[in-house]
């Protein structure tokens, strides 16, 4: 919220009349809710003390799914066969990563690779055509339309903002969830299922990532190969940024809401000022490092063991 | 009986030894194509096709496509070295980054591989380039110049407005090919008074699209959006449409040029929504490498100059035409797939 409230501050001065704008805000709001859908997920996964660098190819398989499967499946078909392919995804490394005892940065690193090769594989390189009936149908329209002026995708993150802060404060599993990055050995002595609960949350992240694949698609369905490319670097930037501590056990799905909001704010405002638009990614590196040291400093503040 | 088991065995043998022959004879040389058009980039196909059909005029030469998959110019130095180290008969290559090149190109041709740049020349001068055979490919320097030519024609006849503004978008900062385009499409525009601005969007296209409609809102004077990739051309209409910059082709708002003979940039032409693309002959650049590596090691033919494939404009006139052709080398099914309109 500080660096939020920073950022404004500071975009007021040097850019007003740029910044302050309907068309400006609506284009930042709309990538930032993209991005947010995928940080929070990745937001779960810090919090449970392990990474996922997969969600940038995840994002994108499932997305090329959703548009390859809608030809014969139809589009609620292909939209559930896509998130059934997240899912799956999600599985399948958090097994490898609890059951497997491998370090969980080394194997998403393995399924960000791997997904991004099966892209490659199935589309030969170039993405199918979204029919016009497909673009048309309602669910498309529920996913990737606008309502009341806004593109829905700001409604469906705030959705997923709701429900996923509801189930990391309220219920049991959220309760499981913070304790097992906060101290796995203490939780597992009080009965708490941490394989479980890593895996179910390595699911929930690629889920997140695989929903956000998804709504962008059904928005703009042009799309390539590309898609979702570096996306896990910004994805880990704006959960970082909005607080994750990458010792676990602490984060906030707000925060990570608001992390994306400052990434993209960014590369809005240095494209603005002028600066080469390749300087975003110096930019992200810094800001990330900054975050960090930040973090740490006030969770020591605050009297935690980070 | 005995002479008949002798005659029968010898016979068996020199079958045998003569079909070693014929098969020898039948691949005698292996050139390898080390590409960075790699599965994503639907352009591969052209090469990979007159590969193919070179391999059917060719039966003695066993052809090789080995390609990146992303733009990492460390992986395709990487794939190179790793070709040059199984002794091909020859190499086929794009020069991607001439320093990064040169040292493995050099020690190849020192080690008697004749090499053949396609696609990206060396863009040094001629005496301080890379000393391979040839160069067969489009100039991507005169792709954004002819574009950039083209939409001036057609703003003096009053068809599109004039330029007040040129973003030229390019998916990948290190590619000297794509860099050349937008120096091509800079000088045709010099003159104009208008504001050129070379602009990195990357290749993931909901970045892409955030970072082209930032730019857009901070530039409004922007009225012509060259992209480099035709598959990134539907981005930029969207972009402007979404801002309501009356994108397609017409007397007002914003113009949209992008490049290749792929589905995508001609259907974008036919349905009005693009201006003109290029054509940089894309299944000559697979099959005349390796035509001359093969002359070259059969002949000892070394031509004394660049072949250039293209640019050759794509716009209204013809795009019915091209649309024909791209459909006879792709197919029907193919074709549509890839028109993400």
């Amino acid at each position: 919220m500080i660096g939020v409230a920073l950022m404004l501050i500071a975009f007021s001065v040097i850019d007003f009349s740029g910044w302050w704008t309907v068309r400006t805000i609506s284009n930042v709001v709309h990538f930032s809710s993209i991005l947010a859908l995928i940080a929070m997920g990745q937001a779960l996964v810090i919090v449970s003390k392990e990474i996922d660098l997969s969600v940038g190819s995840v994002y994108g398989l499932t997305g090329i799914a959703f548009i390859t499967f809608e030809q014969s499946l139809g589009v609620p078909g292909a939209m559930l066969a896509a998130l059934g392919i997240a899912a799956t995804c999600g599985l399948v490394q958090g097994i490898a990563v609890v059951w497997g005892g491998l370090p969980s940065m080394i194997v998403t690193l393995g399924g960000l690779f791997t997904f991004r090769g099966i892209i490659y594989v199935w589309t030969g390189g170039s993405v199918r055509n979204f029919s016009e009936e497909a673009r048309a149908h309602w669910l498309t329209r529920a996913f990737g339309g606008e309502f009341l002026g806004f593109e829905v995708v700001l409604f469906w993150m705030l959705l997923m903002l709701v429900i996923l802060s509801a189930m990391l404060k309220l219920t049991r599993f959220g309760n499981h969830l913070l304790a097992t990055g906060g101290a796995a050995d203490s939780a597992e002595s009080r009965g708490v299922r941490i394989d479980r609960v890593k895996i179910v949350t390595f699911m929930i992240c690629s889920l997140m990532a695989g929903f956000a694949g998804i709504v962008t698609l059904a928005d703009r369905p042009q799309t390539h190969v590309t898609i979702g490319d570096l996306l896990e670097l910004e994805a880990i930037a704006a959960a970082v940024i909005g607080g994750c501590l990458l010792s676990g056990g602490r984060g906030s799905l707000l925060g990570a809401v608001l992390g994306a909001f400052i990434v993209t704010s960014f590369r809005y405002e240095l494209i603005a000022l002028g600066a080469p638009s390749s300087w975003f990614i110096t930019f992200v590196g810094v800001v990330l490092i900054v975050a960090v040291i930040f973090n740490q400093k006030l969770a020591r503040w605050a009297g935690h063991n980070v | 009986m005995k002479h008949a088991t002798q005659l029968a065995a010898a016979s068996l043998l020199a079958t045998t030894a003569l079909a070693g022959v014929a098969v020898a004879q039948e691949k005698q040389f292996r050139f390898v194509m080390v590409s960075h058009i790699g599965s994503n980039d639907a352009n591969m196909g052209w090469l990979t096709e007159s590969l193919a059909a070179f391999e059917e005029k060719y039966p003695d030469v066993t052809t090789e496509y080995i390609s990146t998959n992303n733009y990492s110019v460390q992986e395709h130095v990487r794939l190179l070295e790793q070709a040059i180290a199984t002794r091909p008969d020859g190499i086929a290559v794009p020069i991607v980054d001439n320093d990064a090149f040169e040292g493995p190109l050099r020690r190849a041709i020192e080690a008697g591989i004749p090499v053949v740049a396609f696609n990206i020349p060396d863009s040094r001068p001629a005496d301080e380039r890379i000393p391979y055979l040839t160069y067969v490919g489009g100039d991507e320097y005169l792709t954004g110049l002819h574009l950039g030519q083209y939409a001036l024609e057609q703003a003096a006849a009053g068809n599109i407005p004039a330029p007040t503004g040129i973003v030229c978008a390019s998916h990948d900062a290190a590619h000297q090919g794509l860099k050349a385009r937008c120096a091509g499409m800079q000088a045709a525009m010099e003159g104009t008074g208008a504001k050129f601005e070379e602009l990195f969007i990357g290749a993931e296209p909901a970045a892409a699209r955030n970072t082209l409609q930032s730019f857009m809102q901070a530039n409004p004077e922007t009225n012509y959006i060259f992209t480099v990739a035709g598959w990134s051309s539907p981005w930029a209409w969207g972009v402007a449409n979404d801002m309501g910059l009356s994108p397609d082709v017409d007397n007002e708002g914003v113009t949209v040029m992008t490049v290749d003979e792929a589905p995508v940039s001609i259907e974008g032409i036919r349905a009005g929504h693009l201006l003109a693309a290029n054509s940089q002959g894309f299944w000559l650049q697979g099959y005349a490498p390796m035509e001359w590596l093969y002359w070259n090691k059969t002949l000892g033919y070394e031509p004394k100059s660049d072949i250039l494939t293209g640019p050759v404009i794509i716009n209204a006139d013809n795009a019915d035409k091209w649309a024909a052709l791209v459909r006879s080398v792709f197919g029907d099914q193919e074709y549509d797939n890839q028109n993400t309109w």
